[in-house]
């Protein structure tokens, strides 16, 4: 590291007569000498992840014909003909019930662009995503797949996937709608018994101020909830079809278990006005002032300086440092933008006795250059 | 063993067999190895399924299939010419395996001229490529063949000038004599000036190939196959693939016999003699034709006037340069 960061790009840049020539040759020599992984399909098949999107199969029974899927299909390729049925009435002078048959569920796969939208947004998780991809045809009408093909599908389809940590869990509303409806759901879910003592212990304080690790302990509580009822878990996990909707249904009778011991504390709590419980809304920053941020050039330096002690190449170096020139200039004219009404910096330092007289207003320059020759 | 004796004759007519079997079996071989070799760099497989084991047989199920193919002579060719300009550029090619020395007493016919010999005839090609591009009645195929002709000749006298300096050293113009006159180490000696040699040998050997980087005569992606874009089937065969890749061997055993030893072990070890010398001579051949495929690989191709300019404005000049150093070196040095 004799040179400094100057030269360094420099070299970086220019290295030199046929050294980019050779470079490149001893690339290939690597790839020639390395152990080739090509998988040589259709003797060997690659292993496909559980989410790999092949065709899509049907349930038939959950299908209520409600038509989304093929409303929402991007290209029009679900073909579905349904018809209504009367049945009697439950009860004695009940109402007849109707019912919405499935006549005809067809997906045209010719025209099928594996989006996924139809799987998304099927209220009813009739639709699945299959791994199967090997069903091309000599003959175009043959892709048209008909509700038996799509059924038989189902046997091909994977038992779902673990969740995350942190991932919403299905049944239970989304992480955003928890944050707007504030802390009281926080604090009775940390107040609840049913929560570890560590994590109320530390609950009440931080949560008012940050929310976000809040929620995070809310997931972590619910989870801790799944846990306390292992026979929701393995549940889902073994039988491969149909106990998807069983499964959920299960997780939510047992979160709804595991919160009505809560609810009475809940009321009990909600009608003391929380006074800590002022949930910083949206976490706003006040605008950065003028005076703390530093000025672009320093800005590139330090990065630079940073980024090449932390052993970056020298390439990296200089688009980070550079990047960092922008944002601080960016921050710079917003800062400016934002307070119109500051004078503008001046250029001495006002101690001077002959440069704040003619600053009274905001409009200094004239008053300097008149001044100027006469001094 | 068997004694047998033939005349001087016969003994050469058997000889011209074995060549008409090795070259074509060799570019068999040499077709097999630029596929599978370009495919490794490139990291995938390159021929598969040919043959069972590794797609041995892709390059003999390539020449079948051509062999089958229809022949097609353009209306408006010149059908004389037209049929002619393959044999013009395979011949030669052919001719270059007559005088390289596999091993001592190894060789077709040691011609005193020996070298003389491989450059004169290494240049009867370029008007096999002329005969091709004209003929054909196609713009674009007279364009390749214009290109073709100029590069050939421009990069002649880089190659004519490194075998010269060769000459020079060795002090006689036969293969034997070179490569009785080369010692370990091969290239390295006389220090700088071998190495420049055999560098600028390779850049002209590339050149008078039409391998890429100059394969502008080609230029696939442009030009189609420039002077042979008319040509189908066997003619296409020989005049093309053929002559490319027996071209290419023939090179690399050139590039032996004059840099790297011939038929010479690598190191003077003594236990190592017992290795006869024609594996030694085809180890190095092999290495010679995995640089020049690798080089092939590695770079794109210069433009037509990138092409000229680096011909005449630097190895011309710097072959001229080295001819100056390598008298002085030959009346001064050691």
């Amino acid at each position: 590291m004799a040179l400094d960061i100057d030269q360094r790009l420099e070299k970086a840049r220019r290295p030199g007569f046929g050294i980019g020539l050779l470079k490149g040759m001893a690339v290939l020599l690597k790839h020639f000498v390395k152990r080739n992984d090509v998988i040589q399909y259709p003797e060997v098949k690659q292993d496909l992840s559980p989410r790999t999107r092949g065709v899509i199969a049907l349930k038939e029974e959950n299908c209520t014909v409600c038509m989304l899927c093929a409303r929402e299909c991007p290209d029009w390729c679900i073909y579905i003909d349904s018809h209504k049925e009367t049945l009697p009435a439950k009860r004695e002078g009940g109402r007849p019930r109707k019912r919405n048959v499935l006549d005809r569920f067809a997906i045209d796969y010719a025209l099928c662009m594996y989006c996924g939208i139809c799987v998304e947004v099927c209220p009813y998780d009739a639709l699945f995503w299959s791994r199967e991809f090997e069903y091309a045809e000599y003959d175009i009408r043959q892709l048209t797949h008909e509700k038996e093909k799509l059924s038989d599908w189902m046997s091909t389809v994977l038992p779902p996937i673990e969740l995350e940590d942190g991932a919403d869990i299905p049944g239970q509303p989304t992480k955003a709608v928890t944050a707007e409806s504030a802390t009281p759901s926080v604090e009775t879910t940390a107040a609840s018994p049913a929560a570890s003592a560590p994590d109320t212990a530390t609950s009440p304080a931080p949560e008012t101020a940050k929310p976000a690790p809040g929620l995070a302990e809310e997931v972590k509580e619910q989870q801790m909830d799944s846990a306390a009822k292992p026979e929701a878990e393995p549940e889902v996990k073994r039988d491969p079809e149909g106990t998807v909707e069983e499964g959920t249904q299960a997780e939510v009778e047992a979160k709804t278990e595991a919160e009505t011991p809560s609810t009475p504390e809940s009321t009990a709590v909600t009608q003391t006005p929380s006074t800590p419980a002022e949930p910083a809304p949206a976490p706003t920053r006040p605008a950065p002032k003028l005076e703390d941020l530093e000025p672009a050039e320093d800005a590139y330096g330090r990065v630079l300086d940073e980024q090449t002690k932390a052993g970056s190449s020298p390439q990296v170096a200089e688009a980070r440092a550079k990047v960092a020139r922008v944002k601080a200039e960016r921050a710079l004219t917003q800062a400016r933008a934002a307070a119109p009404t500051d004078t503008a910096p001046t250029p001495e330092p006002s101690g001077t006795p002959e440069a704040t007289e003619p600053e009274q207003g905001s409009v200094a320059p004239p008053d300097e250059g008149t001044k100027g020759p006469n001094d | 063993m068997i004694e047998i004796t033939l005349t001087a004759w016969q003994m050469l007519v058997v000889k011209l067999l074995i060549i008409l079997i090795i070259v074509p079996v060799g570019a068999l071989v040499g077709g097999y190895v630029l596929h599978k070799e370009m495919a490794h760099m490139q990291h995938r497989l390159g021929p598969m399924y040919a043959g069972g084991w590794h797609g041995w047989a892709q390059t003999l199920a390539d020449g079948i299939k051509f062999a089958y193919k229809e022949d097609i002579i353009p209306a408006s060719a010149d059908k004389r010419v037209f049929s002619l300009a393959p044999a013009v550029i395979f011949v030669p090619v052919l001719l270059l395996y007559l005088v390289i020395p596999i091993d001592r007493n190894l060789i077709v016919e040691d011609l005193d001229v020996g070298l003389f010999f491989l450059l004169a005839i290494g240049s009867v090609g370029s008007i096999g490529v002329l005969m091709a591009g004209w003929s054909s009645a196609n713009k674009y195929a007279l364009i390749g063949a214009l290109r073709s002709a100029g590069q050939l000749i421009a990069y002649e006298l880089p190659i004519v000038f490194s075998a010269a300096a060769i000459a020079m050293l060795a002090g006689t113009l036969s293969l034997v004599g070179i490569v009785e006159a080369q010692d370990w180490p091969f290239i390295l000696w006389p220090p700088g000036l071998g190495l420049a040699l055999f560098l600028l040998f390779l850049v002209g050997a590339m050149a008078e190939m039409a391998l890429p980087p100059f394969d502008m005569p080609v230029a696939e992606s442009e030009l189609i196959t420039g002077p042979f874009t008319e040509y189908t089937g066997m003619r296409f065969i020989f005049g093309f693939f053929f002559a490319e890749t027996a071209h290419m061997i023939a090179f690399a055993a050139i590039g032996t016999t004059l840099f790297l030893g011939g038929y010479k072990p690598i190191v003077p070890w003594g236990p190592l003699d017992v290795i006869p010398g024609v594996l030694w001579f085809f180890v190095k051949t092999s290495f010679m034709v995995f640089l020049l495929l690798w080089i092939r690989f590695s770079f794109p191709r210069l433009r037509e006037d990138q092409l000229q300019k680096f011909a005449w404005k630097v190895l011309i000049p710097l072959s001229l340069v080295l001819i100056l150093v390598t008298g002085a070196w030959v009346l001064y040095g050691p």
